[in-house]
């Protein structure tokens, strides 16, 4: 159980927009909250992580049930 | 603003929350989902929900092959020896992959049937879908990449805010302008026309790094000047529950099985060309969609993330087909123009350019689009629809004047060979695949070019 401070809604959208997204609300995150991003993009599965570790945030779980797919990223 | 999406803190409910100890009755069917919608219970509290456990397998050998082939996503390498293995195969049956043909034909056929006039783009009349090696190759890709994402359980109608949709329809069109522009897409100008030892596909590429270019720095303004635009309503139906049994592999084989009878409209004795398009497009949709594939990506991530990955997986993809291709024209056993398109230099900038501004924008090219579109993704219907409408519009109304004011030394067919031998032409090749490769990886480290 991953306890989040903000959530960011990406139902719908496909790559790149949930990228270009998560990348602007973290920069508004202050550093150690967690961020939660709700997509529906199968493609999200290896962006996310992947931007994560490029940009350094930490990637405390992943969830996916019924079509969702759920991140919850701490700002570094 | 962002935050417009940023002050959903309310937690959705989903409905296995109720049920904690994660049974869920069979679904019958992938019914819309309610739950799923953006509408947010107000009073909940922010709260996360647990992971959901495994799904419990039974272990055998049926089960051992489907993780395998629909567990996760196949490296994208993966996807691209094989799609350069297939499209082989196609130059050994009649000419190579191509995707922008497919979707032209297919607008063709419904603007003929409308009673459109097309004489400056078919002067001999529109050639029936049926009768169309690339557009029924667009058919059969678009039933493999339904098929292999219902096989996933990865198949959902995914309905984006408004403003996405528009981009979507604005990006086909644009790729339908430039496809006819640079006489070719991603596949016929580049995927296919790099190992086909085409300038003119030298040169596309070129342009569509300069659309990708500018298309980044258009989203990035986007989502700050308009933020709207990619938020709002969206909705999801049809995705297959986590939980219970899901109706969609059974879908997905049965989509399959129709695409690969569609084999049967021929007559094997004289129409195997055909039948050897059909099915070979359903394969290469079942592993478009598996791998990913996505050239706008490849493309794209240089002017984004830095991602280098990406393009080591097209390169590799590419030695494949260059390798493959250039054993087929030296023998003769196809054509040595093939894919070598009039397109060199200055049709191929522009086109390349248009092509690229509009595939960033869409979020994938014409066969990114066509396989996205099969996982249900509605901004790429959108895209889908925009191309089909645009292709024969540009053929018949911009090409001509495009092509009449251009001087002869601007719209060259130029195939390597003629001037640098194959020997020379393959070295060429892989000096450029090199710097590329050495360039990606650079501009990963340093970060000279990324936005994000």
């Amino acid at each position: 159980m991953v306890e989040f401070d903000e959530t960011l809604d990406c139902q719908g959208l496909s790559c790149p927009m949930p990228i270009i997204k998560l990348a602007k609300a973290m920069k508004k995150l202050p550093s150690g909250k967690v961020l939660e991003l709700v997509g529906t993009d199968p493609g999200s599965k290896e962006d996310v992580p992947k931007w994560c570790s490029k940009t350094g945030n930490e990637l405390l779980e992943t969830t996916e049930g019924d079509g969702l797919y759920k991140y919850y990223i701490r700002k570094k | 603003m962002s935050e417009d999406n940023m002050d959903q803190k309310e937690k959705q409910e989903v409905p296995d929350e109720k049920l904690p100890d994660k049974k869920v009755e069979k679904t019958e069917i992938p019914e819309p989902k309610e739950a799923s919608k953006p509408e947010t219970k107000p009073k909940s509290k922010p709260k996360a929900k647990p992971k959901p456990e495994p799904v419990a397998e039974e272990p055998g050998i049926f089960d051992g092959l489907y993780d395998t082939l629909f567990g996760k996503s196949w490296a994208m390498w993966i996807g691209c020896v094989i799609l350069s293995v297939l499209s082989i195969g196609l130059f050994l049956i009649s000419s190579p992959w191509g995707s922008s043909g497919g979707l032209l034909s297919w607008g063709q056929n419904i603007f003929d049937m409308i009673g459109m006039d097309l004489s400056e783009s078919a002067p001999n009349g529109v050639t029936s879908l049926l009768d169309n090696r690339y557009g029924m190759l667009s058919v059969t890709m678009l039933i493999g990449a339904l098929g292999a994402a219902l096989m996933a359980k990865e198949f959902a109608i995914r309905i984006p805010p408004m403003g996405e949709l528009g981009k979507g329809l604005a990006g086909g069109i644009l790729m339908g302008i430039g496809a006819i522009l640079g006489m070719g897409c991603t596949v016929g100008g580049f995927y296919s026309g790099w190992p086909a030892l085409s300038g003119g596909a030298l040169i596309f590429v070129l342009g569509l790094f300069i659309g990708t270019f500018i298309a980044v720095k258009y989203l990035l303004w986007e989502m700050e000047a308009m933020p709207k635009l990619s938020s709002g309503k969206s909705s999801i139906l049809l995705a297959a529950k986590t939980k219970g049994t899901s109706l969609q592999p059974l879908a997905g084989a049965i989509v399959l099985v129709i695409g690969a009878a569609l084999m049967y409209l021929y007559d094997g004795a004289t129409e195997q060309v055909l039948i050897g398009f059909v099915l070979i497009g359903l394969m290469i949709g079942f592993v478009l969609q598996r791998s990913r594939f996505c050239v706008v990506r490849t493309l794209r991530e240089t002017f984004l993330t830095g991602d280098s990955e990406p393009t080591q997986h097209l390169i590799v993809g590419l030695l494949v087909g260059l390798f493959g291709f250039t054993i087929i024209k030296i023998m003769g056993i196809g054509s040595e123009m093939s894919m070598v398109s009039g397109s060199f230099w200055m049709p191929a900038i522009v086109g390349g350019a248009i092509f690229g501004l509009g595939m960033t924008i869409a979020g994938g090219c014409t066969v990114g689009a066509t396989w996205r579109a099969g996982e249900g993704h509605v901004k790429l219907w959108a895209a889908l629809a925009g191309l089909v409408f645009t292709l024969p519009i540009a053929a018949e109304y911009i090409q001509p004047a495009f092509m009449d004011a251009l001087p002869d030394s601007m719209k060259q067919q130029i195939f390597l060979p003629d001037t640098l031998g194959y020997g020379g032409s393959i070295c060429l090749m892989l000096l450029i695949l090199l710097l590329w490769y050495l360039f990606a990886r650079w501009n990963e480290e340093t970060g000279r070019f990324t936005a994000i």
